[in-house]
Formats: C-alpha cells, structure tokens, sequence
C-alpha cells in the first residue's frame, strides 16, 4: 500500500538524491531547501482584478510539488503561506507569523478571509517545513482584488 | 556530494570483490553454487534516496532465478538476506547472521523493518542453501533511505494519575489585545527542563490553532507549537486580530507527550481588532470507535477542476480541493490531514480498510494537489477520497461526489488550412 509513496519517476528520484546531498551538506546560513523544476503556486480564486465579497474562500493551486504540514521535511513539499497587502522582504528568513501573513501549517489548500473593503493585493509563498521559502521560491504573481 | 560517496562505495566494493575473488583463487573456498546469467534482486518501489518511515514493509524483487527456502537444494534458487548499513560480506563464507545481515530463511519476499531516524543503506543479497553467495554473487543495487525522525515510535515516559495542566490565564473566551500573555498551570507533576530525565516531571508545550499533535511522537517545534524546554511557566505571544485557541500539552524529556498525556482543555481567545485571520480549526476529537483517524464534520474534498457533466480533453490536470482539512504526504500522522485519492471508473471501494493502489485508484502520497491524466474518449467517472497515513479513509469519510466527465475526441489537426 505504499505505491502512492514511492510511485515517482526515476527522474524525480535522481533529483531527490541531489536534495538529499544538499541536506547533509554542512549546514551553511541560508541554505534552503530545494523547490521542484517548474513548481508553480497559483490562485484557483480569487483571480486577478475580481471583485469579491467581504468574506471569501481563496483557494490555493500547488503544481509539480506537494503539500505537507509545517514542521514535516520532506523532498518537495511545503506548505502555503498567504500574504495580504505586503510584500515579502528576505526570501532566507522564517516567513514572519501575523495579521499580513497568514500560516497555513495544517497543510490547508484553502482559507476563509474577511477583508475590510477596498483594494488589496494577496500573494501566494509556499514555505518549508521551517517556514522558509524554497530555493528558488515558489511564490504567485502578486494578484490585485477589490472587496466590496 | 552524496552522489559521489555512493559511487565511490560502490568502486570499493567492486574493488573489495576483485580481491576477494583473487584471494578465494588461491585458497580453497566452499563450492559455491552458479548463480544464472542475468539473474537479478532489487527492491521493489524502494528507490534510492527515498525517504521512508521508521516502520516500513520492504519487498524484495528476483528475476531470472527463484527462492527457495535455506536448506533446500535446488539449483538456480536461493533465499534473500538484507544487508542494513553494512558493505557486503566476504563472498566465499555464510552471511553472517546479525543485526546488519537479516536472513529470510524462510523464503520471504518481504519483511518489515523498523530503522532508527537517519541515513541508512540497504541492499539486498542472495544466498544458497548454506548461506553462502552464489557465483558470481547475486547482489542487489546500494541504496541510500533516509528516515524522517517524526516517524520514530518511542517508549512515552509514564504519568502519575491525577496529573494535570491548565491555562491560568487568559481564561476560556476572554477578548485580549494582540500582545497576551500566558500561564501556564501544572499539578501533579514537577516542571524540569527539556533533556532532563527525572521521573514525573516534564514541560509546556503551548498549542496555538492546532490540534492534540500524535501523542505517540515527539511534539513539532514551529509556530503553532511553542516549546517552552527551560520549564518556564509563562510567555507572551502575539497573535493576530481573530480567534485563536491555545492549549497546553506537557512533554517529557525529549519532548514526547507522557502515557497517558497531560494535557489542557482548549481555550478559545479573540484577538481584537477587526479580523482576516482565520487559521484556527476545529478542536482536537478523541480517536474514534472504528480505529480510523476522525475528521472534522465540515470536511470535504471536491474536484476544482473538473466539475460535475464537464468535457475535458484526453490530456487534463484534475485539481484537487479540500475545506477544513490540511493536506499531509502519506506516512505523516498528523491529526485532521491526509492524503488524495483520485478513483478513476470504479465503484467507491471500501472506506474500512487501505484503499488499492493501481491504475483506476491512483494515490497522491507526495500531498500533491493536481495530477495531470491521460483520458480516453469517451465517458469516464472520477472521485476523491481523502485517506490518512496508513491510506485508510477518515471516520466519517472525507469522499468527493462521483462526477462524470466526457473526454473529447481529439482530431488531427487539418494539413489544409
């Protein structure tokens, strides 16, 4: 019944060795962990420049990698983080915990957001098992909504 | 780097072979029984640089030649031995029997291992009847596992009865500001810092917007859990404007919840400040009657993409949601996650037992949230099924509808314009 687990290619493997050589590498300050080739997070809602009630569901796209709940390390996962009317400054630090980025460390794909009404702006970054981004991150396009 | 080491091992051992071989020439070894040409063991779906968890079935694969169990004479078979963390043995004599040489004497084609957290090699060689390598040996590729700490069962240091913990302060449903500051209450028990091994004592870890972890592991460390490892009795958190909830779980020594675990009730706090945050979830539940993990009662999993009736070409991305759950790769326990399951025209199968794995229940044990499949033309059902480490469906289960999709026939593009 572990199929599911070891049913990668034998590409994904090589470059799961690769990962795994970083890993032991003597830790050096800001190594971080390595992202999937072609790895994309992306909104499936909203989109940008939609109009959206107070209170929405943003649902969130991950292709290439997978999801796990923070503090599990393993290859090619993350989990995502949601920032609100911010931009995200180091890419080498812990993705900082508070009213403009929101943790999704249940490994959650989805989240209900109430928004005071206006414009904001939202954007996707997947995190590590440390809240890390990946090398190189996998974050969205940075998408504008009006909430109404 | 790890890459070079693997094959540096394996010039060496090649090396290793050679002067063995050379010196068996000159002393009189054992006769060893002919392996068949081309005959080959490996590990089936057991790749090199996996990550695996601490308990973990491994099955062994042979071509080209057949088990028998030790003992038996019969030429062309033999039986498997697993070599854990070890270089190969000495080709002429028996395998050593030992913890780093596992002998499946009785012709088994899989064994259940428990590895301690780390790196580790396995490979896999045949033996004859008496133990001995064929010739040439039949010996299995080197590969490199590495097995994730969170996995690793541990002895859970017992609690005296009666022991318990509490949240001070604030109290249950209070409204604060978004500095609070908390503390922490314990009978019972002494507080001791982290690494310190004394009977009945232990310390706070806080629990913010997160269920009961497994009480089985040792308790995450990240911002949902605080570790309070130099037997502190307060702290002060900043939470962000909405509901929070805290609770309090006691953990010894390395940081694993006792037997049976002290914990708090759930408080529930409201950050004030008008609110986007809504990252708390459900309170932790009891494991349930029929021994499947518990969801939540409002979970659900859903097709994003495509919806119910929808034509879709052969070649489409089938993306996956799910409300009020988190999405964990197989092999984690973590309490109100899982893994999906995308069932392709068949029937639901049970929801009591490990759902199949083959083409038709397709398995996303990476915590994938898409898959990009190949239709044929024509009518096809899909579903999801969302299932917990072990790939046994929740109680109740978190199980899509059944949609019905239509792949379109694609025609070949027109050379005329």
């Amino acid at each position: 019944m572990r199929h599911g687990r070891f049913a990668t290619g034998l590409f994904f493997s090589m470059i799961a060795l690769m990962l795994a050589s970083l890993q032991i590498a003597p830790a050096q300050a800001a190594e971080r962990t390595a992202s999937a080739p072609q790895s994309v997070v992306y909104f499936h809602y909203p989109l940008d420049g939609m109009r959206v009630p107070e209170r929405f569901t943003v649902k969130i796209g991950l292709k290439e990698m997978g999801v796990a709940p923070a503090g599990v390390n393993k290859s090619f996962t993350g989990h995502h983080h949601l920032l609100i009317d911010t931009d995200m400054v180091s890419l080498d630090e812990p993705i900082p915990s508070d009213y403009n980025h929101i943790h999704l460390g249940g490994g959650q794909t989805e989240v209900v957001l109430t928004l005071p009404q206006g414009t904001h702006t939202l954007q996707l970054l997947l995190g590590d098992h440390e809240h890390v981004a990946h090398q190189p991150p996998v974050m969205s396009k940075k998408i504008t909504i009006y909430v109404r | 780097m790890r890459r070079i080491a693997s094959l540096c091992f394996f010039v060496l051992v090649t090396i290793a072979i050679d002067a063995r071989i050379g010196a068996g020439a000159q002393q009189p070894a054992p006769a060893r029984n002919p392996s068949a040409t081309n005959a080959r063991i490996y590990f089936i779906d057991l790749k090199d640089g996996a990550t695996i968890p601490s308990k973990v079935k491994i099955r062994f694969g042979i071509e080209n030649m057949e088990i028998a169990p030790a003992g038996v004479v019969r030429p062309n078979t033999g039986h498997h031995h697993l070599l854990i963390d070890t270089p190969l043995p000495p080709i002429d004599q028996p395998i050593p029997s030992d913890f780093n040489h596992i002998h499946f004497g009785g012709g088994q084609t899989e064994a259940e291992i428990t590895l301690p957290a780390g790196e580790h090699t396995l490979q896999l060689m045949l033996g004859d009847q008496a133990h001995i390598p064929h010739n040439p040996p039949v010996v299995s590729d080197v590969i490199h596992v590495r097995v994730d700490a969170a996995t690793v069962e541990k002895t859970r240091t017992p609690a005296p009865a009666g022991a318990s913990v509490s949240i001070v302060e604030p109290v249950d449903g209070a409204t604060v500001g978004r500095n609070v500051k908390v503390k922490f209450g314990v009978s019972g028990m002494e507080l001791a810092p982290a690494g310190t091994n004394k009977p009945n004592s232990g310390h706070h870890h806080l629990l913010i917007d997160t269920p009961l972890p497994a009480l089985d592991r040792e308790i995450p460390s990240d911002l949902n859990h605080l570790h309070f490892g130099r037997a502190q009795t307060e702290t002060e958190i900043t939470l962000a404007p909405g509901d929070h909830t805290l609770q309090l779980l006691l953990g010894d020594h390395e940081h694993l919840p006792h037997d049976p675990p002290i914990y708090s009730k759930v408080i529930r706090v409201r950050v004030s400040d008008k609110s986007p945050d809504k990252t708390a979830q459900a309170a932790p539940r009891e494991p349930t009657k029929s021994g499947r993990q518990p969801s939540p009662p409002d979970a659900a999993v859903y097709f994003v993409y495509p919806t119910k009736g929808e034509s879709i070409y052969p070649n489409s991305t089938i993306r996956f949601g799910l409300r009020n759950m988190g999405v964990a790769p197989a092999g984690i326990a973590k309490p109100n996650t899982g893994h999906h399951h995308l069932l392709i025209d068949v029937d639901t199968p049970p929801l009591d037992q490990p759902l199949p794995s083959d083409l038709n229940h397709v398995h996303f044990g990476n915590g994938q949230t898409e898959k990009k499949i190949t239709l044929s033309p024509g009518r096809h059902t899909l579903q999801l099924v969302l299932a917990d480490e072990r790939h046994i469906p929740h109680d109740p289960p978190v199980i899509s509808e059944r949609i019905e999709v239509f792949v379109k026939t694609i025609r070949k593009r027109s050379r005329r314009r």
